[in-house]
């Protein structure tokens, strides 16, 4: 066994370490990630969750939902300890201020991760490296955060933007005993076992297409599809009202198809008649409309094939949109969808986006260990 | 010249990929969310000064020569 999850929502922080603690039991633990409800501390949390595992890299993020092995759980917090079977080496670097724009930050994070291993990150190898990403989920910055990884790496970053219970006030990124706002945090492991990334969203494309013809990319903001404005094309498209539009937008998100597979880009809420989305679209760019699927068999049937794919898997990190947690909250399906994991040691996070090549919505996007 | 846009895909996606069919089609999924489709360009595709201004900027970026 090369990882271990446990899980806590006693009422206090000490009492919290402590019972983590207690289930990691002798596990000889070479890294820790966590991902815990904003209603603990920051700084608290931060300085604790470190002090418990000492000199170890300790980091995580906050969430708005947490998902254990088995359990989709609010109010605690989450962790998974590996040992140095699973992971060879790890280095964390976080990027501050990233509501003063600019990309330096990231490009000293990677000149960081060239000194620590030796190698220029452009010339790793992408089947023995692989980063995870947190960052601030209410800095709007994911976009071009992710864009330069994606320039200066061929390896995959996989991660999500932290949460804060819905409350939509702060997030906060957890590394080297602090916590960090406006930040993101870049991880870059070298595990020594095979590792791949699961990307599903359980939506399928229907044959409308919208092409954002007007926008305003930095507020994320489409003014018009088809050169419509952007509620009446997309209450076109759906095939219904203007007013009834954004009923819809929770099972009839767009996607930017790459092949028969959608980027999924989720409406936010109407403002005027333009429509305010959870990510960046850009002009000119053709989405098509999607249609939400059974998500518990999607994901199981995801889950199914990686694993035949690879084997077997022995850890998951899950990446889980909000606006699925929502979906299954109304639908009374959350304990459905935690026990599609309760066989394989997972821990996750309800994101506000997740990261994958780029920033996307309404996925699950996981980081599984074979 | 048509085609020119192809031309310079083909060279981004070749000279960061060197080979990896993986990281081929990582970078053309990069490209798509940058907002160009590899895709959508043939041998025939007209010379969008526009596109290809984005390609040459990206270009440098990665710090790749044309």
């Amino acid at each position: 066994m090369n990882v271990i999850t446990a899980y806590s929502n006693k009422a206090n922080l000490e009492q919290i370490t402590q019972d983590l603690t207690q289930q990691f039991g002798e596990f000889d633990t070479k890294m820790v990630l966590f991902f815990a409800s904003s209603t603990f501390d920051p700084d608290q949390t931060a300085a604790q969750m470190q002090a418990t595992f000492n000199n170890i890299p300790v980091f995580g993020c906050t969430t708005a939902g947490e998902i254990v092995t088995g359990k989709m759980l609010k109010n605690s917090i989450v962790a998974m300890a590996f040992n140095a079977d699973i992971i060879e080496d790890i280095d964390i670097q976080v990027v501050e201020n990233l509501s003063k724009g600019g990309t330096q930050g990231v490009d000293h994070a990677f000149a960081k991760f060239k000194q620590h291993f030796r190698q220029p990150v452009l010339t790793m190898d992408i089947n023995q490296y692989v980063g995870i990403i947190l960052i601030d989920g209410l800095s709007g910055a994911e976009e071009r955060v992710m864009d330069r990884v994606g320039d200066l790496t061929n390896l995959l970053f996989v991660g999500g933007s932290a949460g804060d219970d819905v409350k939509f006030e702060k997030t906060y990124v957890y590394a080297n005993g602090k916590a960090y706002s406006d930040a993101a945090l870049l991880a870059l492991m070298k595990p020594k076992i095979q590792f791949d990334i699961l990307k599903t969203q359980s939506f399928c494309a229907l044959d409308q297409k919208l092409i954002a013809t007007k926008v305003d990319e930095p507020k994320r903001t489409i003014i018009e599809f088809n050169n419509k404005p952007a509620t009446v094309a997309y209450a076109e498209a759906v095939g219904c009202s203007v007013e009834d539009a954004a009923n819809h937008f929770m099972l009839n998100p767009v996607g930017l198809m790459v092949g028969d597979e959608p980027y999924v880009r989720s409406p936010q809420q109407i403002q005027d008649q333009n429509i305010v989305f959870y990510c960046n679209v850009l002009e000119d760019t053709e989405l098509s409309l999607l249609e939400a699927q059974d998500m518990i068999a999607d994901t199981k049937q995801a889950l199914e094939n990686k694993q035949k794919q690879m084997g077997s898997i022995s850890a998951i990190i899950n990446f889980h949109c909000i606006l699925r947690t929502l979906e299954l909250e109304a639908k009374n399906l959350m304990e459905d969808y935690g026990q599609i994991f309760s066989d394989i040691p997972t821990i996750g996070l309800s994101t506000y986006g997740e990261s994958y090549i780029g920033h996307i919505n309404q996925t699950a996007t996981m980081l599984v260990f074979k | 010249m048509p085609g020119k846009i192809k031309d310079m895909i083909d060279t981004i996606i070749e000279q960061r990929a060197q080979g990896s069919h993986i990281i081929a089609s990582t970078i053309k999924i990069k490209l798509i969310l940058k907002g160009i489709n590899p895709d959508k360009y043939t041998a025939e595709s007209p010379d969008n000064i526009k596109v290809i201004n984005k390609l040459n900027k990206l270009a440098e970026e990665l710090r790749l020569k044309l």
